[in-house]
């Protein structure tokens, strides 16, 4: 009985030591952890959110599914809200979501020849093919070391439209040092597309190849219409036997604080393209095929093809001065080239002007230009003997210039509120841009920037 | 090529061997006018241009994914 007392006692001493070690381990490990308290400041403080909107119109004469004749009246209304969560002090999770909407005369005659006026490049057609939706969300997470001079992230995206569907993942690694002077990073992103294939409503009709089993409910019969120039048209048209499109692009990152008052980066990115890169829609005519047409409509030959492989290579730099409280002067240029043998420059100068303390001007203009692709040439001039051809004049040589005009508002203590959000910033812009082509194009865009309370 | 990349190669330690700004003496270099990047709302823009032109990348653009074929 005695010895079953003190065995029992000796259990519960051992219990009471065990417990007292793992309290003492416990409070001594807290207090090590604790007893550093070093001051994190956090990498976003709030909930941010930015409403991104533009309007874009374009027109010319050049478009690409009428084979390089036709009108290239386009316009496209997008809406984008990108919401910026604060997870932790080092953490952030960002959602970006976009919905545009675009008509557009060139797509519209994919199919022509819908009634109610005679069959024109120049003229839309009221097919369904004239309007459509894109939307994409993106999803980005991104992560800081405790001393801010490493940054880990990655993001996944999806975008969808009627005939495209495209899906994506990448990631970057950003390296800080020199005391924050010098910033490397690298980048990879990969692209998983697909298109729905639709060509020309001619291509689709009976015999010419094309099955026209899509849903746009054209209902165009050939034999219904009168064939002028050469009446026996026959295309040799062949399907795509493939619909997919996979880009991989690495980018590197290089920037560096050169003074108190000027900063610059440079930027290297290489893409590879895979898969279908032609546009099955877009038509071409030959030189070497009599042409034929329905109404004043010349039929497709066949459609653009273009090689199943793209490697591009883009080299840029950016260099920025604060001038003094007026003014600073941000410029860009970029050396491109790849191996359809386009090679194009950019360069681009802007002079933000702060005329008050809230409020900003941003003029600017930008210098563009290309070479052609090897597969280029303009309507009628390309050889059906080719492997590879397009009268896409977004492949031709050409140059172009842009002028550009913003204002800004800002309020650092984003004082006017809508609910619990203040109003941060405001920013309008209008941009015209011009190439030595008839292409023209406008864009005005506005950006409303909140933060949370 | 491997010209050309040793040129940025040797553009980049010049850079790296500049001065050494401090933190407080870079309220000028923060300035949101002073960012090398786009600004937000010129996104779309420069998503117009990768649809619109053959060059693509080394501007924070997008480099892949979606057609631009309207």
């Amino acid at each position: 009985m005695a010895a079953a007392v003190i065995n029992t006692k000796n259990q519960l001493k051992n219990i009471i030591l065990f417990m007292c070690v793992f309290a003492f381990a416990k409070a001594y490990s807290q207090t090590s952890q604790d007893s550093p308290k070093v001051y994190k400041k956090r990498v976003l403080e709030t909930i941010e959110v930015d409403f991104l909107s533009s309007y874009y119109s374009q027109d010319g004469d050049n478009a690409a599914v009428s084979g390089g004749i036709g009108s290239e009246e386009l316009t496209d209304v997008t809406g984008t809200i990108v919401v910026a969560i604060p997870l932790n002090d080092d953490d952030v999770l960002t959602i970006d979501a976009s919905v545009s909407a675009y008509t557009s005369a060139s797509s519209s005659n994919v199919n022509p020849f819908d009634g109610g006026q005679p069959a024109d490049p120049f003229v839309a057609s009221s097919g369904a093919s004239g309007a459509d939706t894109w939307a994409n969300v993106t999803a980005s997470y991104s992560h800081s070391s405790d001393d801010r001079n490493d940054i880990w992230s990655a993001k996944v995206s999806i975008s969808s439209e009627y005939d495209y569907f495209s899906a994506g993942v990448g990631g970057s690694y950003t390296k800080l040092f020199n005391e924050k002077n010098t910033e490397l990073s690298v980048s990879g992103n990969v692209f998983i597309d697909s298109w729905s294939l639709i060509y020309p409503s001619e291509l689709r009709a009976p015999g010419n190849g094309g099955d026209d089993d899509d849903d746009d409910d054209d209902d165009f019969n050939i034999n219904n219409y009168t064939i002028t120039g050469n009446p026996n048209y026959a295309p040799q048209f062949i399907p795509f036997n493939s619909s997919g499109r996979n880009s991989y692009s690495l980018g590197f990152g290089f920037s560096q604080i050169l003074h108190k008052n000027v900063q610059c980066s440079l930027a290297l990115d290489f893409v590879k393209q895979q898969g279908l890169l032609s546009t099955p829609f877009q038509r071409v005519y030959f030189a070497d095929v009599e042409d034929s047409f329905i109404e004043n409509f010349q039929l497709a030959d066949d459609v653009e093809r273009l090689p199943e492989s793209r490697f591009k290579v883009a080299v840029g730099g950016r260099l920025n001065w604060y001038l003094n409280e007026t003014f600073t002067v941000r410029t860009f240029y970029r050396y491109y080239f790849d191996d359809w043998r386009i090679t194009s420059h950019t360069a681009s100068i802007e002079v933000p002007i702060k005329i008050t303390d809230k409020f900003t001007l941003y003029p600017s203009y930008r210098f563009y230009n290309q070479t052609a692709a090897d597969y280029f040439a303009p309507a009628n001039e390309n050889l059906s003997t080719s492997d590879f051809y397009t009268s896409d004049y977004d492949l031709s040589e050409y140059s172009a210039n842009q002028f550009g005009f913003g204002v800004s508002y800002t309020d650092i203590f984003a004082k006017a509120h809508i609910w619990k959000f203040g109003l941060k910033s405001i920013d309008l812009k209008f941009y015209q841009y011009d190439r030595d082509t008839t292409f023209t194009s406008s864009i005005i865009t506005a950006g409303f920037k909140f933060v949370m309370d | 090529m491997i010209k050309k990349l040793l040129l940025m190669a040797m553009i980049t330690f010049f850079f790296i061997s500049c001065v050494v700004v401090k933190e407080y003496e870079k309220v000028n270099i923060n300035d949101p006018d002073m960012a090398l990047s786009e600004k937000k709302c010129d996104r779309n823009l420069t998503t117009a241009h990768s649809y619109r032109e053959a060059a693509v990348g080394a501007n924070g653009g997008k480099t892949g994914g979606g057609c631009g074929c309207n």
